[in-house]
């Protein structure tokens, strides 16, 4: 299998993205504790206007990582959605994977955006969880993809698994807007404890690159971790039609093991 | 024949073979009773009959509460409802049957949620008056209020219910996979409701919370239109 021409390009390729992936987090992880100033606004100034009163603040790191993988969990479920459609228009395999795979590592990603907030929000709002509009979408999109994975795992006949997956996928995305809406309309008659700084104040250069670098990193390691996944999908398709095919049709004696 | 007429040809045939079975709204109308009740006990006596404010349980008024719980219950009986909807046309193989008539998918999917449809309000029927009773809240708040709340509830409630309903049947741990694929879904739907009502409960009226009404109508339609697509994705072979 190793010598297999057809996957030994794609083989390259993902060691060279292996590659890329380490030495761009290294540079990143430098970047973010030696470059970039983490400050915490505490008085922000107008929008457009630098922040008024910042203090050095080494929670406010995390942002790097926190803002990135937030971004590619939301990535990682729109490429569901695209998959799914794909899947049920055309009924190729390869779409169905491409919608699973990303299901999976957009609850890694979405579980990591709830940790790393988590993690901020303890000291910064003195609280691990609040039941803010945004908090509460995205642990809700965990609670639909997670119900999703494990609808695919349960699912008795694969092609049929497959497919209603795919329409579980659809809703779930449909329903993003939905839930957001009816969280912010929802935190609005029970006024936030905890007023999030206002985007306003500009990045600082540093801080700048260093989120945009960040974002390009974690994506690539989506895209990384996507090529890994569809492999191993595409691996246990293959495993699974060898062995209905064994099953058919039973080659030569010598080639059956374990009969006594 | 007219795909409307197929549709309640499919509803006729439900309501017929559930009016002889009585296997699906009577055990989800027990249990909504039983939730209620069971939501009853941990509820401060009096709390529903006070006036608003009223006592207050963390930083919510109880009769706001009331309505939550109210909505809770709704969901639990109706998920059973629609879970035994779905698995009579699997046990018996029904389901096949009706995929060899020439009926549109979509028209089955309509047909079979206008069934669900009638079930949430039979449940209802029932259960708005038990609520008024046992949580002592003033009828006429929340008579005929709660009407156009649950019309736009129970629409798309029962179109998720017989999508997912007809989902979990092609798994194992159906009754376990139900609840978990419909609950996070219909979120916005039943947040709607708690809301509508508890403006109801508190003399609000629908007034200013009438912009919910938008978001359920959104969510109504766009889960009715995903099922009749993808019912035939769903159910066939």
């Amino acid at each position: 299998m190793s010598r297999n021409p057809a996957t030994a390009g794609s083989r390259r390729g993902i060691a060279v993205l292996t590659v890329l992936v380490a030495l761009g987090m290294a540079v990143g992880l430098g970047a973010i504790f030696f470059w970039a100033p983490a400050a915490n606004c505490l008085v922000p100034g107008n929008p457009g206007q630098p922040c008024v009163d910042a203090r050095p603040d080494v929670i406010q790191h995390i942002f790097y990582v926190h803002v990135p993988v937030a971004w590619v969990a939301y990535l990682a479920f729109g490429v569901v959605l695209l998959g799914s459609v794909v899947y049920l228009k055309s009924g190729k395999r390869r779409w169905d994977n491409l919608a699973a795979s990303s299901a999976e590592i957009g609850v890694l990603f979405t579980g990591l955006t709830l940790l790393s907030g988590m993690l901020w929000g303890r000291p910064r709002w003195g609280t691990w969880w609040t039941w803010d509009e945004t908090l509460t979408l995205t642990f809700v999109l965990f609670l639909i993809y997670v119900g999703y994975l494990l609808f695919r795992s349960m699912a008795s006949d694969p092609t049929r698994g497959a497919r209603v997956a795919a329409v579980i996928g659809i809703v779930g995305f449909v329903d993003v807007p939905l839930v957001h809406f009816s969280m912010v309309w929802w935190r609005t008659l029970h006024p936030a404890e905890v007023v999030l700084n206002p985007a306003g104040p500009q990045l600082p250069t540093s801080e700048l690159v260093t989120m945009l670098w960040m974002l390009g990193v974690i994506t690539a390691l989506y895209v990384l971790l996507m090529l890994l996944r569809m492999r191993l999908g595409r691996a246990a398709d293959t495993l699974a039609e060898l062995e209905a095919a064994g099953d058919e049709a039973p080659a030569e004696p010598a080639a059956r093991v374990g009969t006594p | 024949m007219s795909n409307v007429r197929k549709m309640l040809v499919v509803t006729a045939k439900d309501l017929r073979s559930e009016a002889r079975a009585k296997e699906i709204a009577p055990p989800m109308v027990l249990f909504g009773l039983i939730l209620v009740f069971l939501f009853t006990l941990n509820f401060p006596p009096g709390a529903g009959r006070a006036p608003v404010p009223g006592p207050v349980i963390g930083a919510v008024g109880s009769r706001e509460l009331a309505g939550a719980f109210l909505w809770v219950s709704l969901l639990f009986a109706g998920i059973l409802g629609f879970g035994r909807n779905a698995a009579v046309e699997r046990e018996a193989n029904r389901i096949e049957g009706l995929l060899l008539a020439p009926v549109d998918p979509a028209a089955l999917f309509a047909g079979k949620a206008l069934a669900n449809f009638c079930y949430l309000w039979a449940l209802e029927v029932v259960l708005f008056p038990v609520f008024i009773v046992l949580f002592d809240v003033p009828a006429h708040l929340l008579l005929p209020g709660v009407l156009p709340v649950a019309l736009a509830a129970n629409v798309g409630l029962a179109a998720a219910g017989t999508l997912f309903g007809a989902a979990s049947q092609y798994v194992r741990a159906r009754e376990l996979v139900l609840p978990l694929l419909l609950f996070p879904i219909v979120l916005p739907l039943v947040l709607g409701a708690e809301r509508l009502t508890a403006s109801l409960l508190t003399g609000g009226g629908l007034g200013p919370q009438a912009r919910w009404f938008i978001l359920m109508g959104a969510f109504d339609l766009a889960i009715s239109a995903i099922g009749a697509v993808a019912f035939e994705f769903v159910v066939n072979e």
